[in-house]
């Protein structure tokens, strides 16, 4: 698959923040859809290449150098292009990555805290829907074991972002029994995120 | 089994856990009987209290036209699956077949456990020591929970009518309908038991239907005057309780009259007004008699009570034998008939049948004499607390006491109907060891209850208020407090009534007026309406959405029941 982007920091052992590649980077630049908030990533690493980061999109973060400046321009915004092409290409789009477990070629998933870190410039890509199978299905059942990790993080978002994930492995071909524990997991984060706000127990 | 849910955690009593059900609309309603295992042994427990785990904010609630959900699915909570329910179960325990009771376990399912539903048979054969039909059932009614047909809710008429009964409801609950019941069940070809029916209202009369039916019992019903206690029988204390605040000097004269004319085994009124009369008579030797105005006056009193009684008789000897017989009901009404006659009727019929039990048992009399009674009697008492009131001595108390003490030995048990427990005597209620509540209103007659019914739980008690007419709930000889309902095609005691639903008031408190209210839903599945009753308003703040407590009082039939 195509990588989505590259790293440019992180903010944590576990928070990245990547750079979705833009026109002029690569061929055919990932169109939004590819990488909206939920999308799950693997980023190889680069002391075990056999071995790659499995992330999560958790926020989406859009750069102009417009932003700030408030004095005006001599060059009109339509001729930006013909006159400073390089001030076109400092628009970005970043994502927040949240690394989730590691997954190596044979498709062998561990959902604990990552202890290796991937590296800056490491590309992203989206991971397959075989791959998100073996992720989340390795030998074991269904397990999301980084649920509560997630949740656990500092991010507004963390609750939205998890019915997100539930949403998309309910599209996986998955057991009775499997859809079952997404069932009771998807209603308790509903009730947690739509209905409490509102004072329910 | 249906599997219904799974183990919480410990409950709020010591031997209750908490159950998150699956779902809300299984008809897991309180008093419903579920299994879990414990140490690997399916353990039967009563599931005592029900609430949903996710109840709605109460500002989804104050909208009339709209229903909760609706409002959650508009801020995006639109999970069609119904909030899950947690229910509290108590433990009863785990059968014992060798011991025929359940052992309770002494510890609590572990938390996951799989809970199901008891199924009917299951249920059946460990609430019944007998099925309906076998020699020596009674078949009440049905098990409340589960639909008409399904649990039989079958008393063992052994271990009714030897260890006594009691029928407790507040009137018009149905407590008639069930004697009647218990009547045709004890006269049955499975039981053709031998009953003696007291009835100080005359409201018995309905059950003479039961003759000529196929296994043809029989019902004697005697009216006011047709059926004599011959004054023979009555004792001195007796004659003193019909003659009631003689004086001291009236109080001598009876009783050394009563001594005189008293030869063997009885006596009689003409030969007590003979020693009445012989006592107003001069003295040997003397112008008048000491006793003479005495005597007179306590002549005049025994013969206003005597002259027009329909009670007692000098020439009327009582066949006991004729009088209760296998498989025929007798009932005696006593209507139109003095309190205290009434009294002292019984006891002198109830102390009749103890000395005919005791001699006969004990082979002390010939089967020739008038006092032989080879078989058990049992006999139930209307208005019992009439008959061993609290707080007071009447002659009937002693005898009855007597007979629930040491009756079971002479095989001669007593069933005690009453609305009014809190006016029974003490030692009375608690030594019914079977024990038939329905609803009752009373706060009085519930402590009453709750005090010498030791086999029946607080949950228990806190739905007698609101159990419909011919709901009950069962004590004792079941290894576990059943509820039930009687039988519709039950013929009645009471005019083959059938149970149906009932309505009534409460009280309600709210913003600004303390009037009863009534109020209803039309959450129920069918067209029945549940009358909810406010009871008092538990928010101290009064807010527009004031939180109030509703109690269930009960649903209206909208069909009579077939």
């Amino acid at each position: 698959m195509a990588a989505l982007g590259k790293l440019l920091r992180s903010t944590g052992h576990v928070d990245y923040l990547g750079q979705i590649y833009g026109p002029g980077e690569v061929d055919q630049p990932p169109r939004p859809a590819e990488y909206a908030l939920g999308t799950f990533v693997q980023l190889p690493l680069a002391t075990s290449p056999e071995m790659a980061l499995v992330g999560v999109i958790g926020d989406t973060l859009l750069l102009s150098p417009a932003f700030g400046a408030l004095g005006p321009r001599l060059t009109p915004e339509v001729d930006l292009a013909l006159f400073a092409p390089d001030y076109v290409n400092e628009k970005a789009v970043l994502v927040a990555i949240l690394a989730l477990g590691t997954l190596d070629a044979n498709g062998q998933a561990d959902q604990s805290l990552p202890a290796l870190a991937a590296l800056t410039d490491t590309e992203f890509e989206p991971l397959s829907a075989a791959r998100l199978l073996a992720f989340h299905t390795a030998g074991r059942g269904l397990r999301l074991a980084y649920a509560a990790r997630l949740l656990a993080l500092d991010n507004p978002l963390a609750l939205a972002l998890l019915r997100l994930i539930i949403h998309q492995l309910r599209q996986l071909p998955l057991t009775a029994d499997q859809l079952a524990v997404l069932a009771v997991l998807r209603t308790q984060l509903a009730w947690q995120q739509q209905v409490r706000p509102f004072g329910a127990e | 089994m249906a599997l219904i849910g799974r183990v919480k955690g410990p409950g709020p009593s010591r031997h209750s856990f908490s159950v998150v059900a699956f779902d809300q609309h299984t008809a897991l309603d309180s008093g419903e009987f579920v299994t879990c295992p414990i140490a690997g042994r399916p353990v039967l427990a009563r599931l005592v209290e029900r609430r949903p785990l996710r109840p709605y904010p109460d500002s989804f609630l104050t909208a009339p036209e709209l229903e909760p959900q609706h409002i959650a699915a508009a801020v995006g909570y639109s999970e069609l699956q119904p909030p899950p329910v947690e229910l509290v179960a108590e433990l009863i325990g785990a059968f014992d077949p060798a011991l025929q009771d359940f052992i309770n376990p002494r510890r609590l399912p572990e938390v996951g456990a799989p809970v199901s539903l008891a199924g009917h048979d299951q249920l059946s054969r460990l609430l019944n020591r007998r099925q309906p039909g076998q020699p020596g059932a009674a078949h009440l009614g049905w098990l409340l929970s589960r639909e008409p047909g399904a649990v039989p809710v079958v008393l063992d008429v052994a271990a009714l009518t030897s260890t006594h009964l009691a029928i407790i409801a507040s009137t018009g609950a149905g407590k008639s309908y069930l004697a009647g019941v218990l009547v045709e069940e004890l006269l049955g070809p499975h039981n053709r038991a031998a009953i003696l029916l007291l009835d100080p209202h005359g409201e018995y009369g309905s059950l003479a239907a039961l003759t000529g039916q196929p296994h043809q019992p029989e019902v004697a019903v005697h009216q006011p005057g047709s059926l004599k206690i011959r004054t023979g029988s009555l004792s001195l204390a007796d004659l003193r309780y019909l003659l009631p605040d003689l004086s001291e000097r009236m109080e001598y004269v009876l009783g050394q009259a009563y001594r005189q004319c008293r030869r063997g085994d009885g006596w009689s009124l003409a030969g007590l007004r003979q020693a009445i009369a012989a006592m107003a008579e001069p003295e040997a030797g003397k112008k008048s008699s000491s006793y003479r105005e005495t005597a007179n006056a306590l002549l005049w009193r025994l013969n206003a009570v005597f002259e027009d009684t329909l009670l007692f008789d000098d020439h009327a000897p009582l066949q006991l034998r004729e009088l209760v017989r296998p498989g025929q009901a007798t009932i005696l009404q006593l209507n139109d008939i003095q309190r205290r006659q009434q009294q002292v009727l019984v006891a002198a019929l109830l102390r009749q049948l103890y000395r005919a039990r005791l001699q006969t048992t004990q082979r002390t009399i010939s089967s020739r004499s008038p006092l032989y009674l080879p078989y058990p009697v049992f006999v139930l008492i209307e208005e019992a607390h009439h008959f061993a009131p609290a707080g007071e001595e009447v002659v009937s108390g002693g005898i009855l006491k007597q007979i629930l003490g040491e009756g079971r030995k002479f095989g001669l048990g007593v069933g005690l109907i009453s609305q009014r427990p809190g006016k029974l005597a003490a030692d009375v209620l608690s030594q019914c060891n079977t024990t038939c509540l329905l609803r009752i209103i009373n706060p009085v007659d519930q402590q009453k209850v709750r005090e010498s019914v030791e086999s029946v739980g607080q949950e228990l008690l806190r739905e007698l208020p609101a159990l419909s007419k011919g709901h009950r709930r069962g004590g004792s000889q079941h290894p576990a407090p059943v509820p039930g309902a009687t039988p519709p095609n039950a013929p009645s005691g009471a005019g083959h009534r059938r149970p149906r639903g009932l309505a009534g008031i409460l009280w309600t408190k709210n913003v600004a007026t303390f009037w009863p209210e009534i109020v209803t839903t039309t959450a129920s599945p069918s067209a029945i309406s549940n009358l909810a009753v406010v009871l008092f308003d538990d928010n101290h703040s009064y807010s527009e959405s004031s939180n109030c407590r509703l109690t269930w009082f009960g649903c209206q039939d909208t069909e009579p029941l077939s």
